[in-house]
Order: structure tokens, then sequence, then C-alpha cells
């Protein structure tokens, strides 16, 4: 045995992982633990059993969702045989379509749990007890349900803020787009592409003591082509700043001077450290601030008068504008990116950000058992940490009871300005979902004028139908029924990853519609 | 239709209902091109046959939709087998299918479950594949996750256009995913962009300095890497490391993290020993159907520019201007790193003479002398190089001119 394999036996102790860890290995490296654990205790109620519903269900059950019923009672059409996955051809024809849907979803996952229900969504609604039975999902998502049945269960729904999001999705042929209702949604980690600060320019003081402690003069050479850029940058602002009143650079020739100052510093030409120094050297001069998105949390209502049933979040969040009124920033961060240093002047520098962070820590704690009146075990360490960790990228999204924009007559006006193609798209949907409606009675046919004169309807007195909407309308006409296998495959995936987005709190879901045109291969959000 | 006779068995009334709204009449953006009605429903049919390159997670996708609009005549090529962890997307695969081939286990699924497709699996690689092959099809999809294959793909498509026959140009769907974010571009070989035209584009992936690894580890990462890359020749000479071995990675962590405790850096752990040594991309279901991005939902479409030096299908030489010091050596660096350009070993020679050769020994041997020499001494102002590689079936021409 050699030496390492000797010395490492009696220190590690994780083993191999198990078979569970395995089969979702490439979604927990996006979600981690955390949100696996939030899918796998979700239910989700799907209304409808179509294609496009099965095809988003493939994408709930794969990553393994707790729980999923479909609601639907019809059964199996040659239609349905035809365009469907999860239908076993004409073998299922004439059986509940709720039914063969689940029996070969669970198919793919074991870990699974799936219910067919064969009531209809009216029944659901007319039964004392059905608001609550609804209320029990995490979400709901409701597929090409009609206009009547669609409104009243958005309007049940939202009745009560604690009552599950709803997933509106309607496709037509190559056209689509869905909807999620919710009154807000909090993300703590939005997984943002943008670092932490690393508050260079307002250096703690372990950092700044460190950094003036160095005697670069007489550095042994190879150590001195090994100082971490961040300690070069501290040494050097501060260096400045006694001969500029205090101040960092203000403008581009002072810049210019303060990049020769670092290279100047050099012992040898080929210094990577010094020139990765002079690269970053902008992070001396950038101020650290506290986003406006997080500062306009701080005025939030919500934040301002505290509230007996409000969510963690809230508490969060005041604690964090104490925080922040304290010391003038938002906590430090532990992480530190690599960069071009000996192990232990790396070590020795992780180690200064990693001791300070944990005492700002300490502080925000304080923050937060004020803000909690003493008791912050509800929350839990857990969440204190992703708090921390995520608080330059905390995202509080508002959003509108379903169909509130065609309600809206000043944002419809606008969005004619300003995302025309969307709202032809929306416009051409809602058109026909109207008429859809009307024609049960009307007995009318559907044709390009009668959808034409009923998004004019939509829209206010005098408000001409965008450009594009003949197009789309056209497109409507000629597939008004149509669940394409692959506008379902597109949709499945899309609204699978909003679920997901909702039911993990992780990444940022969308606030308003997402319109599909797979003529012209694009999305957009309106 | 006698044509149609022997697959209508299977399309019973209505089973195309839905496709067929789009199918029956043009839209008001379809192209000019399209003839609605039982001419294309036929072609799509009874005529049409399809290559599917890949039965992973993105090959499973396509070969449902495929499938599902009524494409009869599917070919499906993948060389690998299933592992549990392609069981949370690849939806044709359950847990008794586990090392079994993913070509031959997704063909049959879709059999069984669509009536009346007919899915040839090919087990094995792309490049065993001849040009006879290739030119049976209408349409190749790639679902592919390595550049090589696809490089080889788009070489091989392009190679195969004869401008007498219009038949053999096959148009080319590519697609890609990573964890939430996707793509996917359609080419028409010699007429637009091709794979080698945008390979530049490219992300480069992340390499660590030797010298980082051997001498300065930071991060758990740089610890992982000494593991894989150092220990483990050193110690097992030249035994090779099967990164699906549990018992290898097990190894590879344990080193590594005994290497991370010695410098005291945190953070080894299995799962990211394993991301490591596999370069593992993030995989879900969702992705596999979509182009979406991770703050809310976001596409993008654009037109790529065809390249007149591209070596593929631009025909033209690559311009490339060196130090007229510059070593054969100090070239094929220069090559190694060019993003564009892209080739792990190349050999280069010219119309009259062989500068160097990675292969096979006898002739590496022969021209490893070169090395040291100065390009300029062997090709003069204006002389172009030709550059190959194993793994590439097509060359580059390098049109070479010194600095002052
Ligand atoms: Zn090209």
């Amino acid at each position: 045995m050699s030496t390492v394999e000797a010395t490492t036996t009696a220190l590690v102790t994780e083993s191999a992982p198990d078979n569970k860890t395995r089969r979702y290995d490439r979604q927990l490296r996006l979600w981690a633990a955390s949100g696996q654990s939030a899918l796998e205790n979700a239910r989700i109620l799907v209304v409808s059993g179509g294609a496009t519903a099965t095809s988003i269900l493939k994408n709930l059950v794969l990553p393994g969702v707790g729980h999923f019923t479909i609601l639907d009672p019809l059964p199996v059409t040659p239609e349905d045989a035809g365009n469907n996955f999860f239908l076993d051809g004409l073998n299922s024809v004439g059986k509940s379509r709720a039914e063969e849907g689940v029996r070969l979803l669970l198919e793919m996952n074991d870990g699974v749990d799936g219910k067919a229900d064969t009531r209809s969504l009216e029944e659901v609604l007319d039964t004392p007890g059905g608001k609550e039975w609804l209320g029990e999902f995490t979400l709901v998502i409701a597929v090409n349900l009609e206009k009547g049945p669609l409104e009243r269960l958005a309007a049940v729904l939202w009745e009560e803020e604690s009552f599950p999001p709803l997933v509106v999705v309607r496709p037509a042929g190559f056209l689509a787009e869905f909807y999620i209702q919710y009154h807000e949604h909090t993300v703590i980690e939005s997984h943002p592409e943008t670092a932490q600060s690393l508050q260079i320019d307002r250096p703690f003081p372990a950092l700044l003591d460190y950094a003036m402690s160095l005697d670069f003069e007489n550095m042994d050479v190879t150590d001195h082509g090994h100082v971490p850029y961040v300690v070069i940058l501290v040494r050097v602002l501060e260096e400045w700043k006694k001969t500029h009143d205090g101040l960092p650079p203000q403008n581009a020739a002072e810049k210019v001077q303060f990049k020769k100052n670092i290279l100047a510093m050099r012992k040898k030409p080929d210094e990577e450290n010094f020139e990765e120094a002079e690269a970053q050297a902008y992070r001396a001069w950038t101020k650290t601030v506290v986003p406006s998105e997080t500062r306009a949390l701080f005025d939030d209502a919500k934040v301002i008068s505290p509230s007996s049933v409000e969510a963690p979040f809230y508490k969060l969040v005041r604690a964090l504008k104490k925080f922040v009124e304290g010391s003038g920033a938002l906590p430090l961060t532990s992480t530190l990116p690599d960069m071009k240093a000996s192990t232990s002047a790396y070590i020795d520098l992780q180690k200064l950000y990693k001791t300070r962070a944990e005492e700002e820590k300490e502080v925000f704690r304080g923050c937060l058992s004020e803000a909690c009146g003493g008791d912050i075990k509800a929350i839990g360490e857990d969440m204190i940490d992703a708090f921390v960790k995520n608080s330059h990228a905390l995202k509080l999204l508002r959003g509108k009871r379903w169909a509130a924009l065609d309600e809206d007559h000043e944002a419809l006006v606008l969005a004619t300005q300003t995302s025309s193609k969307q709202l032809a798209v929306h416009l051409a949907l809602s058109a026909l979902s109207n008429f859809l409606a009307k024609s049960k009675t009307s007995g009318q046919t559907l044709s390009a004028e009668a959808l034409t004169a009923e998004a004019q309807k939509l829209l206010p007195d005098g408000t001409e139908l965008p450009e594009e909407f003949e197009d789309c309308v056209g497109e409507v006409v000629r597939s008004p029924t149509a669940e394409l296998p692959n506008t379902a495959a597109l949709l499945g995936g899309l609204v699978a990853q909003e679920a997901i987005k909702m039911i993990t709190r992780q990444y940022v879901p969308i606030n308003g519609y997402c319109i599909v045109d797979l003529v012209e291969t694009w999305t957009g959000i309106l | 239709m006698s044509s149609e006779s022997s697959t209508l068995v299977h399309d019973w009334p209505g089973r195309y209902h839905h496709i067929d709204q789009v199918l029956n009449t043009p839209g008001p953006r379809t192209d000019p091109g399209f003839l609605a009605g039982d001419g294309v429903k036929d072609f799509l049919r009874n005529k049409a046959k399809i290559l599917v390159i890949g039965a992973g997670g993105l090959g499973c996708e396509i070969l449902a939709n495929l499938a599902l609009t009524g494409f009869k005549d599917i070919h499906v090529i993948d060389m690998d087998t299933i592992d549990i962890s392609n069981l949370n997307r690849q939806f044709l695969f359950r847990q008794k299918d586990v090392g079994k081939p993913k070509a031959t286990v997704a063909a049959q699924f879709i059999m069984n479950r669509v009536p009346g497709v007919k899915v040839t699996p090919y087990f094995g690689k792309i490049q065993d594949k001849d040009d006879d092959y290739y030119l049976q099809f209408d349409l190749v999809i790639c679902g592919l996750d390595s550049v090589e294959a696809r490089r080889w793909m788009n070489a091989t498509l392009v190679n195969l256009v004869d401008p007498e026959k219009p038949d053999s140009l096959k148009p080319m769907i590519d697609g890609g995913t990573e964890g939430f974010k996707g793509q996917a571009r359609v080419i028409l070989p010699t007429i637009t962009s091709c794979y080698e035209c945008s390979l530049d584009m490219l992300n480069k992936p992340t390499a660590f300095p030797i010298c980082t690894i051997a001498n300065t580890p930071r991060l758990p990462e740089h610890c992982i890497e000494w593991a894989s890359v150092l220990e483990w020749p050193r110690v097992h000479g030249d035994k090779k490391m099967d990164t699906d071995d549990p018992d290898h990675i097990g190894w590879l962590y344990k080193v590594a993290a005994a290497r991370a405790a010695e410098f005291k850096i945190e953070g080894v752990t299995w799962s990211l020993t394993q991301g490591v040594v596999k370069n593992i991309i993030p995989a879900i279901a969702s992705t596999n159907a979509i182009i979406a991005g991770t703050d809310g939902v976001y596409s993008y479409t654009f037109e790529h520019e065809k390249r007149d030096d591209c070596p593929v299908c631009g025909g033209e030489a690559v311009d490339m201007t060196i130090n007229s010091d510059t070593t054969v050596e100090q070239l094929i660096e220069i090559l190694i790193e060019k993003q564009d350009i892209q080739i792990k070993k190349p050999s280069l020679s010219t119309s009259t003479k062989q500068i160097y050769l990675q292969a096979p020994p006898q002739l590496e041997q022969a021209t490893r002398p070169n090395l040291e020499k100065k390009v300029s001494e062997l090709v003069p102002p204006g002389g172009e190089i030709t550059v190959t590689a194993s793994t590439l079936p097509f060359s580059l021409s390098l049109r070479i001119s010194y600095e002052a």
C-alpha cells in the first residue's frame, strides 16, 4: 500500500453513493438535496389527461415529484391514442384517459405516487369540500380547459394566498401560451450568474491588517509572485488613499495611474498575480452597494409591517435591512474565487474571509433574533445560511390573477406598442377560447373573421389589433384543437421546468404569460 | 393510393386527427414550397427515412416525437449502454434495462408503444458506417454529447454532397443541452454554415494548468485533477482509468481527499470527484425538449455566417501568420490552442514532404527531428501546410506567412 493510500483510509468517511443518488445525480447538480426534497414532498394536480398534460407530467415524474393526480372524466378516443405517448395505441381506446395516463407515467419511476380521478372539474368545484381538496395540492396545472370551468378554477384558487399556484396552459397547433397565477413567490436560492462582492473597496480590518503587514520589498521572489490579487489590490488602494484625500481613483487618468502602481510593484516582468491584479483593478474603485432590487425589498409594505402569519422570508429581509443599517453593506461572502496564489497564501486569505463571514453571520443572527422576537429556531440554520449566501440576489415576485391582463385596458394598449408579437398570439388564443365557449350554443362556425371580431372585443375601443394578429389567427383557424406532438413536448419541458422552479423555490420562474410560436421558433414573455 | 396499403393496417381512423390539421391546409406563414395534403402525408408516413444519432436524453425525445408525428421508418445509432444516472430523463429506459444498449432498447420501446413504426437500431459508432449508409436517409437528426462526433458527422454529410445529385444533400438538425439551457440548429450541408464554421463559438472546457495541480493546489478540483492526472498513472501504470467504475472513483476520491487534507483545502466530495473526472454536465428531462433559460424563459434565434475558410465547407485555405523563428513544435501548440480549429493531435505535411506525423510510430520517429526545426526552414512564405488528425474526416489547409 502506498503512503497516500495508507494515510487516507483513516480519514475519509463518505462512501459510494446509493442507487437513488446515482439515479438523480445529474439533477442534484442543479438543485441539490434541498430542491430534491421539496420536489419529493410536492403534490401536483393536472386537470385533463391529454397529450400536453402527460408530456408535462413525464418531466415531473422522471425527476421524482412526490405525488400527482390526473383529473379527467373522459374516455380515450382514437384521436387521443394517435398523439399521446402515454396511451397504449388502440388498446387504450375506450378506457379512462386519467387511468391509462397514470398507469403508463408511473412505469417510469417507482418512487412516485400517482392517482387517477375520473370526476370532472365542475363536479369537484360543486362538491362541498372541493375547494379544500384543491387546496391540498402544491401546484395545479390546467391544460386546454374550457373558458367557464377555467375561470371558476382560477377564481377559487385566487381566494386564499395559501392556495396553490395555478399554471394555465393553452396550445393550438404551432402556437401556445402558459401563465402562472400566484399572489407572490419569494426566492432565496435564485442561482445568480454574478458572485457576491469581495468588498475590496472596504476591506474588513483583518484583511487590511494582513495586506499592510506584508513586506513586498524584501519578500522572497517566489512568495512575491504568489500573493493573491485581492491582497495586492487592498494594499495598493490603501497606499493610494493616503495621497488622495482618502478616496479611490476618481477618473480615467487616475485609474490608469492606479494600474501602473500595481505593475510597478512587480519584481519580475512575468508575475501573473500582478497581471491578474491589474485586470481586476476595477474592484478597487467599484463601490460595494446593496443592489437596488434588494433595497426595494427593504421598503416593501410587508417588510415594514410585520404580521403574525408571515413567511420566514420577510423576517429574514427585515433582519437584513437592520444588518445593512448597521454595517453599510450586505454580509460578506465566504466564497473566494480561484486566483493566482500559492496554496498557503490562498488558504490564509480564504480563512480570513471565512472567519469574517462567520462573524458577520453572527451579527445577522442577532438582527434576525430581534426580528423574530428572540426565537429563530423556526427558521432553521440551512435557510439562514442560504439567505446570507444569496443576499445579493433575493427575489420577490408579485403575480396577478389569471386573465387580469385582459381586463387591464392600459396594459393592453401598452402591449400593442411594446410586445405586439406576443400580444398577437395571446389575443388569438383568447379569442379562440371565447369563441368556443359561445359556439356551443350559437352553433357559429369557426373562421378568421369570427376570431378577429372576438379579439377586437378584447381590446379597448379604438385600439387596433397588432399587425401580427392576422398571421396568428390564420394559424389558429387551421389547427384550433390540434395538440401537436412537438408542441406538446416543448410545452411539457417548459411548463415542467417552471413548475420545478416554483416547487423548489430555486431559480426564477416567469411572471406573466410565456408565449410560444413554433412557426418562427421563438418564446417570449408578455 | 396503393403505396399506403401496407402500413395503413395500423393507421386507424382519427389517428392523425391532430397532426393532419397542419398537414391538410397551409398556414399564413408556411413556406410556399409546402404542398399541403395527401402528397406530404404520404411522404411523411410511407416514404421518409430518418436517421437519429444518439439515443440519450435528446434522442429519446426525438424518437418519440418522430414516431407520434407519423414517421414510420426511423433508424437510430448509439454506442452507449444504459447507466442508472440516465433514468432521470431518458424515458424509454427502465431500471431493468441498465447495462443494455441504448439504441436497441429505445427502438424496441418505440415500436411497442407506437404501432406500425419501424425503428432500426445500430449499437455502435457513427464512424462504422460508410457513405452509402448515410445516403439512404432524407434527414439526419443529432442528439449527441460529443463535439468530436458532431464534427465527424458534419464533415461526412458535407463531403457527401454531389452537385450533380440533389438527393445527396442531407439536411442535418443538431441539438444539445446543458442544465437548464439548450440549443438546436439546422444545417444544409454546403448551403448554410456548417458545424465547423462556428466551432469558435464553443466554450472552452475548463482546464487547470498542470503546475497549479502539481504545486499550488487551491481548490478541491485541483486535488481531484492531481489524483486522476498524476497519481493514477503513477500508481497504476498502464491500467486504464474507468470513470464509470465506482471502485476507480472511490480510489480517486480518497487520494484527492488526502491531498486536500494535507493542504487544508475543503470541499472534496464523492459527487465532485465524479463530476470533475467525468466532466459531468447537469441534465434534466425538461430541457431535452426545449430551449429555456434559468431566469424566466428565454429563447434566441440567429443565423450563423458561412466561413469561406471553413476547413469542411469553405474550400479556401486559412491564412496564418507566424514568426519566422516559430518551430514546428510551437506551431502544433498554437493549433491545439486555437479555438476555431481545436485539433488534439495534428499531423502536418506539405504537398511535397511530411513535416510531422503523429502515427504510425515509425513515421512519428522519422519526422520527430523536425519538431525542433523552424517552420520557415521547411515552408516558403505563402506555402501551404495540410493539417490532419485521425479523429477528423477532413484536412485543413494553412497558408503560412511570416512576420518580418
Ligand atoms: Zn463550414
